[in-house]
């Protein structure tokens, strides 16, 4: 490979974060994979951090052409200003093509930063990503309208043309311990006058659920209208012995850890009953729960998504609904429990 | 921008110059009376680095010569003092003239050197730097399946003040050219 093949190209940006749980910098790197053979060019994992040597070893391993180095003790943590100006300086410099990246909490801050300094577009939560082949230009495919249209969206001026994608959308290719490649230092300059300064991290205790192993599970939206309704949900769980998923506008409210979402982002579950109270149906959110046997929905509003995929639909405020439903079930237990 | 580049491997590299590489070598590694330090690319079906070197003194005097990590040559008396990661040699008065650590992660292996290596002019070719070693001159990072024969990607500049930009900031090649 000669070293041409750095400039242009495919970049995937390496979110080694709780790697190797993590996936989705290796699916990237395979979808890039199959891109770069048709537009013919490379693929190129950014890899930034402190001592990441196992991650480029890795990168390589999973079918990246080239990584892209920067190590450096200021790097050993995420900081979003440090991370978009390096980022930002490299593509300036080498003009990929096409960036990619994880549609995580972090890709989620990260990359429309990165997009606005580069002055080129985004493709947030792409479930799907290809090349017209007319053109050459890569067709991103992402949810729009509240999740109830998927749009095809091109980037045919800037460069590079920018996308994130979920986890889980792409297969990575298999561990080859054969594989070759470069690793590429270009210059960096960290910046000691950063207007972030990260004093300390700390990782969250998250409780684990067992969502997708259980039979019953409960799932609440932001129609819920508050963290104390939603608490509601446990009780209902309890005494039909499920668990409680969320949509991700819960999630990002604080109502629930992120251990609970279910969608894209989230966990899939497949139980007997689910439960979906005050949420609207989004495409993002109903792929995750389409291996459902039965779903029973619970909306105020009858023109709700949620209600065409449910078995069982009741139209009505979850606040008034669910006291009922507590109430009722409780007494059905107590009967049986006597009986 | 400016960069410095080698080649890797999913299997096995060595930490020199702060970069990874499969392989590389210092000095004329197919020399019988001069220093080399030749690390050798290690196949997928073993996991211990291959090391081969003609370790000199700061008079250019020879101490040890190794091939593939076995003594061959010891007119300085040392001796190999092996560890559960690696191995050192030591001279006859127990200084260490050289200690190579590998790194075990997941799916892979990192191998890590510590030595302060002169030619046999007496100039100091290879000292440590950060968690390995730092090299002097011309030296080469490997691109193919043997650095010997192979070349060489990334022929890094000479002299002591590119090894001190270095640290930090890691100038080479302008790639403006290839805009």
């Amino acid at each position: 490979m000669d070293t041409s093949s750095l400039a242009h190209g495919i970049w995937v940006f390496g979110d080694y974060r709780n790697y190797f749980q993590n996936r989705v910098t290796l699916q990237l790197i395979a979808k890039g994979r199959e891109l770069a053979e048709t537009l013919g060019t490379s693929v190129t994992a950014v890899l930034l951090g402190k001592e990441v040597h196992q991650f480029a070893m890795e990168y390589i391993a999973h079918g990246a052409d080239v990584v892209m180095v920067a190590e450096h003790s200021a790097l050993e943590r995420y900081q979003v200003e440090l991370y978009t100006s390096l980022i930002a300086r490299w593509a300036e410099a080498f003009q990929p093509d096409i960036l990619l990246g994880g549609a995580t909490s972090f890709g989620r801050e990260f990359f429309p930063r990165l997009a606005k300094r580069l002055k080129t577009g985004l493709s947030a939560d792409c479930m799907n990503l290809s090349v017209d082949p007319d053109t050459g230009l890569l067709i991103q495919t992402t949810p729009a309208f509240g999740g109830n249209l998927l749009a095809e969206v091109i980037t045919p001026r800037r460069r590079p043309q920018m996308a994130t994608v979920h986890p889980g959308v792409f297969k990575e290719l298999p561990h080859n311990v054969n594989a070759t490649g470069r690793v590429v230092y270009p210059e960096i300059e960290v910046n000691a006058e950063e207007r972030v300064r990260v004093l300390r991290s700390r990782r969250q205790q998250v409780r684990e659920s067992n969502l997708e192993d259980a039979q019953v599970v409960i799932v609440g939206g932001w129609g819920l209208g508050s963290g104390e309704e939603f608490k509601t949900l446990f009780e209902l769980a309890e005494l039909l012995e499920g668990e409680v998923g969320a949509t991700r506008p819960v999630v990002l409210a604080g109502w629930v850890d992120e251990g609970r979402l279910l969608g894209q982002t989230g966990k899939t579950v497949k139980p007997r009953l689910l439960i979906s109270i005050a949420t609207s149906g989004a495409l993002q959110y109903t792929t995750a729960i389409n291996g459902a046997e039965t779903i029973i929905a619970i909306n105020r509003d009858s023109h709700a998504p949620i209600f065409k995929m449910a078995d069982l639909g009741l139209v009505g405020e979850s606040s008034a609904v669910l006291p009922l439903l507590l109430e009722t079930l409780r007494k059905r237990m107590s009967g049986a429990r006597r009986r | 921008m400016k960069y410095q580049e080698s080649h890797l491997s999913a299997h096995h590299n060595y930490l020199v110059n702060g970069m990874l590489a499969q392989g590389f070598s210092v000095g004329d590694s197919g020399s019988r009376n001069g220093f080399f330090l030749l690390a050798d690319i290690v196949p997928f079906s073993e996991t211990a680095p291959r090391i081969s070197a003609r370790l000199m003194d700061e008079e250019a005097r020879l101490l040890v010569e190794l091939e593939a990590n076995r003594i061959r040559e010891n007119p300085g008396k040392g001796s190999i003092e092996h560890s559960l990661d690696g191995y050192r040699i030591v001279n006859f008065s127990g200084e260490v003239l050289m200690e190579v650590r590998t790194r075990a992660f997941a799916n892979g292996y990192l191998t890590l050197l510590r030595a302060r290596l002169f030619d046999e002019h007496g100039h100091l070719k290879v000292e440590p730097c950060d968690e390995s070693i730092c090299v002097y001159g011309g030296n080469y990072l490997s691109r193919g399946s043997n650095p010997k024969s192979e070349v060489i990607q990334g022929r890094l500049r000479q002299g002591k003040n590119f090894l001190h930009r270095f640290r930090g900031r890691l100038p080479v090649r302008d790639v403006s050219c290839l805009r």
